[in-house]
């Protein structure tokens, strides 16, 4: 009998979520195939790379990093840069000076860094909150006020924010809105419909589902990944058919490989090479597993996330 | 696993309201049961004109260009003996959602809807009986490969055979029961759809009594490997029970608001 290959390709396919405006702006999702299977049918958009910067600055950077901002005077400085980085595709401002277990910085200071980071790039921007729900709740309300007409990325909807992040952030503002959910599938789909019964389109959402850093839990992000493509293809579930964007940087740069000094690990070698690997592999096991964009900090990551990925496309 | 095919079965000549829209081709009544069922979470809906003996082709190509042009070109079933009516029901017919469904042959004188399924492109029902209620489960397993060969040798996917162990009234046949699992199970682990009049089973029986007797029947059968039904969709209890069962057998992604997708 002759030999029949059959396409992976599904008939089922995850949405199309644009962000930013104009000649930079990324489009994310629409593949029907899993992760890089451009064997089984060709993917129109290539999982996108983010780069993470700060509203409080350059505070214990590696030295990678500290290097390649060097000279920049104000957060707008450095979203310059950041939408320079070979490689980027999309500037990834996180307000986290606004954090009240931390400086707790106005709504009003933070949204004027928004304005200034809007007005200097072109490039799309995904806008990322304090994690902490009730200063996101009017956080992220007026970030997405300050940002309107630019199309930007509101990270992120919780379960406990949901219901003004999302209602402001797309209803109000026409911007998008990733759905936060912790490492859990259920919930991460629960979400989804709970932002759907408020009447706004899924197509205009993305996910967050979770992130870890490799060697952290990381199994659960991996295997929590691969069962939203393979329920949203396989299974036809239009409430997990959204892209996946996964913030890492925010996770590396916490775990004590990439925190430990030389002097403190000497036999570690160096922390600048430890902190690119952390992010380096962790963003690798992301795509593959099905992310669509992943944010990253070091221009060493980037440019080996990118290269990978082009190559693998 | 695709997600369980639920069959409506509200367009029914029997009906006397569906009676009288189909003698005067007045299309609300049809529609508004065909959007019933498909808000309810019908993925076909079965399209019975009964024998049709004077107009078949014309009234079901109105019924399939109707249903279709109002509901977003659903899938249907197409139920008549008239097979004149079943082939020019498929000649208007679109299948974005779905292969049309030939309801149906059986292993006795309705298998050339089989034939007439294969000439078509279409799907088919194939009920393993000859007629008579089959006497025991290896019964229907001889119905069944003997429809199965007969689809293939005509050129159809096996998977395009839906496979009707013949659903029977419990009170009266509560022996028979357990054949009905056993069967299901057989076409299960031969990889092959299957589908049926499930309310069978409840007939005769006081109608409160009716939706719980055919939500035990869809769960048995489904833990079997079901993979469709012809059922009234607008029964709650039923379609939570269904969505239920297919959260059990991983074929739906469970979300605390599941019943409400």
């Amino acid at each position: 009998m002759p030999f029949n290959g059959k396409s992976g390709k599904f008939k089922a396919a995850i949405k199309e979520v644009e962000i930013g405006c104009g000649e930079k702006a990324i489009k994310l999702g629409g593949e029907n195939v899993l992760p890089f299977y451009t064997f089984d049918g060709e993917i129109a958009n290539a999982p996108k790379v983010g780069v993470m910067i700060s509203d409080k600055g350059l505070q214990d950077e590696v030295e990678g990093v500290a290097a390649y901002y060097a000279g920049c005077e104000t957060i707008a400085d450095l979203a310059k840069k950041a939408a320079e980085m070979p490689g980027a595709d999309f500037v990834a401002l996180s307000l986290e000076s606004a954090d009240p277990n931390g400086d707790d910085a106005s709504v009003e200071s933070c949204c004027e860094t928004v304005k200034a980071v809007v007005e200097a790039i072109d490039a799309p921007l995904a806008i990322i909150g304090t994690g902490n729900d009730e200063k996101d709740n009017e956080l992220l309300v007026k970030a997405a006020e300050v940002a309107e007409g630019k199309n930007v990325l509101i990270m992120s909807a919780k379960e406990g924010t949901y219901k003004s992040v999302a209602m402001s952030g797309i209803q109000a503002y026409h911007h998008k809105v990733a759905a936060e959910s912790a490492v859990d599938i259920n919930l991460a789909k629960q979400l989804n419909v709970l932002i759907s019964q408020l009447g706004i389109p899924v197509e205009d959402t993305v996910m967050h589902t979770g992130t870890a850093a490799a060697g952290y839990g990381y199994e659960y992000v991996a295997s929590t990944l691969d069962r939203i493509k393979a329920a949203a293809l396989a299974q036809n579930d239009n409430m997990l058919q959204v892209p996946i964007v996964t913030p890492v940087a925010s996770e590396t740069y916490g775990v004590k490989e990439t925190l430990s000094s030389e002097a403190d690990a000497p036999e570690w070698g160096s922390r600048d090479a430890r902190a690119i690997n952390m992010e380096v592999v962790t963003a690798a096991a992301d795509l593959a597993s099905g992310s669509n964009a992943v944010i990253l900090k070091h221009p060493a990551s980037v440019a080996t996330i990118k290269k990978m990925i082009d190559e693998l496309m | 696993m695709s997600r369980f095919v639920v069959i409506g079965e509200r367009i029914h000549c029997i009906s006397p309201v569906i009676r009288k829209a189909m003698d005067e081709m007045d299309p609300e009544p049809i529609l508004k049961r065909a959007k019933e069922q498909i808000a309810a979470g019908a993925t076909y809906i079965d399209v019975n004109i009964g024998p049709a003996e004077s107009n078949g082709p014309e009234l079901m190509k109105w019924a399939v260009q109707l249903i279709q042009s109002e509901c977003d070109n659903v899938a249907l079933a197409l139920d008549t003996a008239n097979k004149k009516a079943i082939e020019a029901g498929i000649s208007v017919y679109n299948d974005v959602n779905g292969k049309p469904l030939v309801n149906s042959a059986d292993a006795g004188d309705r298998r050339e809807y089989l034939d007439l399924a294969a000439a078509n492109g279409a799907a088919c029902i194939c009920l393993c009986s000859a007629g008579a209620v089959p006497g025991s489960v290896e019964e229907i397993q001889g119905f069944c490969m003997e429809l199965l060969e007969h689809g293939l040798m005509l050129g159809m996917e096996p998977t395009d055979m839906w496979m009707d162990p013949l659903f029977l009234v419990a009170k009266g046949m509560q022996d028979k029961q357990q054949q009905i699992f056993d069967a299901i199970k057989f076409f299960t682990e031969n990889g092959l759809n299957s589908t049926g009049g499930l309310s069978n089973v409840s007939n005769g029986m006081p109608k409160e009594l009716r939706t719980k007797m055919d939500c035990a029947m869809i769960a048995m059968a489904m833990s079997q490997g079901l993979t469709s039904a012809i059922i009234n969709p607008n029964d709650k209890n039923m379609m939570d029970m269904i969505k239920s069962c297919d959260i059990l057998k991983d074929r739906y992604m469970y979300a605390d608001s599941y019943l409400d997708l």
